[in-house]
């Protein structure tokens, strides 16, 4: 069993891949245009990183918006370069052939705004004072980034999609859409999502967001400069990757697996030549386990491609994030919604677990908008949509078939 | 007779239908491609709703003894049971729901009554096994066993209009069971509201 699905460059098939694709980028809200966030707080100028697959049809129909997850980016699918290891993080679902087909379907994603990369963010350079922006960037909503990401859509020509998708964050981001823009987009598919986060799901974001701040280097967000608070991100990277994977598979893929060259306290031994070889020092608590060295290993390889400030900017945005907000309840809320949905939470997924789907299928019902959900089964957990499964596929291109009809 | 030619019959062209235990989308299919209806399912079975999701179905994951109250009152033109009530924990509560969330209902349900079950009770002492009672008194998910002149006495007590009934026999011919259906008739479609 894989928790990561590599596919390497060598494999690369351009009948079956969405092919070297260039990261674009594009530009808003200069001042005085700021763009007015929900907080009330002005943001420009803005650059939004985004990249498109396949072609928009004559009659610009065909468009479909991905929503990236917490640590995704604009890079969905494809190759940037012909030296990448990887392709884009959902290249398993998009491309020629695929469920998000690119001969059929244009398909956009763009980099959330408080990213790391390639959209504006709390890393990026404030205008204003020529400096990195830290904890000076305004505090961002899940409504605040689809705002910008609506932006991008107007600046490409399009005014109606075929459908928003999105898992997790993504999810919320494709939730929040088809309620603050209710006739733009005919089908909405919500993964692993929830119309607001759980006090369980904020708890484990905290001591994410405390692992980052207590960490000496993040020197209240201005480390751009010196050494970053790479320990904190880290901690906060283990503990999100933990929650991301189910127990059955985490327990599959390591068990009590000791790593090499250390010990269990109790040995399985017991004879007495076994006791007499011990050799005394100093204890070692680092790693001892392969599951530990497993999510340090995660810890370190996140360091290397994500900002701290950029993690506690959008951990807080999916934290504030209640799609009911201002309304009744939930089910008032999801009133103004008309795209029909397809809702599927994963049967192992602990962090958001199918509870949260069905209150979205639920209040959908309510309003008499046509619903397709499944919980669907996975032994993977939340991390369910990024790995390969023939089947998902096949639940995918089902409902995009039947938008169609 | 056809499989589902009853209900092909009963429901009308272009009208919002949902199938209660859709399971993959048998009967969805075929009243789509007869009627143009649109479509919404239910069933409980992961892998069967996963299987009509995949033919572009517009189903839902869920359990007919809890989920039916999620939809507003009239939120269909017809809600379809298929065989199913008898495998219900509560079929009393659910046909009333299934009342207040159609236009019309329609049940369809093994006749408990049906002759060649009598005869094979009386005869051999055990439960019955037929081509449409297949299981064994441990394994079946029957738990409701009735029969047509209970159905009918059910409607009468709570108010439910029957408009329309069809019967099927042995070999799924469509007589003699008119005449004597509840002694005859091994299988029953209601039309209701």
């Amino acid at each position: 069993m894989e928790i990561i699905k590599e596919s390497k460059f060598e494999n690369f098939d351009s009948k079956k891949s969405a092919g070297i694709v260039k990261t674009q980028y594009f530009n808003f809200g200069e001042p005085p245009d700021e763009m007015l966030l929900e907080s009330g707080a002005k943001l420009g100028p803005i650059t939004l990183a985004y990249e498109t697959y396949g072609t928009l049809n004559s009659n610009r129909s065909n468009a479909i918006l991905v929503f990236h997850a917490l640590s995704g980016d604009a890079h969905a699918a494809g190759f940037n370069s012909k030296t990448d290891k990887k392709p884009g993080w959902w290249d398993n679902m998009i491309g020629p052939g695929k469920p998000f087909d690119t001969q059929k379907y244009y398909i956009i994603c763009a980099n959330v705004i408080g990213g790391c990369k390639g959209s504006t963010g709390p890393s990026s350079i404030n205008s204003k004072t020529g400096k990195q922006y830290g904890l000076n960037f305004p505090v961002i909503s899940i409504g605040d980034i689809i705002s910008a990401q609506k932006k991008l859509l107007e600046y490409l020509g399009i005014e109606t999609l075929f459908c928003v998708v999105g898992g997790s964050m993504g999810g919320m981001l494709a939730l929040q859409w088809i309620v603050s823009y209710p006739d733009i987009s005919k089908g909405a598919i919500l993964i692993a999502t929830a119309p607001s986060h759980s006090a369980q799901e904020i708890a484990f974001n905290s001591i994410s967001r405390y692992a980052i701040i207590t960490d000496p280097n993040w020197n209240c967000g201005d480390y751009y400069n010196g050494n970053r608070p790479e320990t904190g991100l880290s901690i906060a990277r283990m503990i999100g990757h933990v929650t991301y994977i189910s127990e059955g598979a985490i327990h599959n893929k390591f068990g009590r697996n000791i790593k090499d060259g250390h010990n269990l306290t109790v040995p399985e031994s017991n004879d007495d030549e076994n006791k007499n070889n011990k050799h005394p020092g100093p204890a070692d608590f680092t790693n001892e386990f392969e599951v530990g060295s497993y999510l340090k290993y995660q810890g370190e390889a996140f360091i290397k491609r994500f900002d701290a400030n950029s993690y506690l900017y959008i951990t807080k945005a999916i934290d504030d994030f209640d799609v009911s907000a201002g309304y009744a309840n939930l089910a008032d809320a999801l009133s103004r919604v008309k795209a029909k949905c397809f809702v599927i939470s994963f049967s192992t997924d602990w962090l958001y677990p199918a509870e949260q789907s069905l209150k979205i299928v639920k209040a959908l019902k309510i309003n008499g908008i046509e619903t397709t959900y499944t919980n669907f089964d996975s032994p993977f957990g939340h991390d369910a949509f990024l790995i390969e499964d023939e089947r998902l596929k096949k639940v995918f291109s089902g409902f995009l078939k039947s938008l169609s009809e | 007779m056809r499989k589902f030619e009853v209900l092909n019959e009963w429901v009308d062209i272009n009208s919002k239908v949902l199938v209660l235990g859709c399971g993959n989308g048998e009967i969805l299919k075929e009243l789509k491609k007869e009627k143009d209806i649109r479509a919404s399912g239910l069933d409980i079975d992961e892998n069967k709703v996963y299987e009509a999701i995949s033919e572009g179905l517009r189903v839902t994951q869920g359990d007919i003894n809890k989920d039916l109250s999620d939809w507003p009152k009239k939120s269909f033109d017809f809600v379809i049971a298929h065989d199913i009530v008898q495998i219900m924990t509560r079929p009393d509560v659910i046909i009333k729901q299934m009342v207040e969330l159609g236009g019309k209902v329609i049940i369809s349900f093994p006749n408990f009554a049906y002759f060649m079950i009598r005869l094979n009770m009386l005869f051999s002492g055990r439960m019955p096994k037929t081509s449409v009672l297949p299981y064994e008194w441990y394994n079946t998910p029957n738990i409701h066993l009735f029969t047509i002149k209970d159905f009918k006495e059910f409607c009468r007590k709570e108010k439910i209009t029957i408009h329309r009934e069809s019967y099927t026999g042995a070999g799924k011919r469509k007589t003699p069971e008119k005449i004597v259906p509840n002694f005859f008739a091994e299988f029953a479609y209601f039309l209701i509201s």
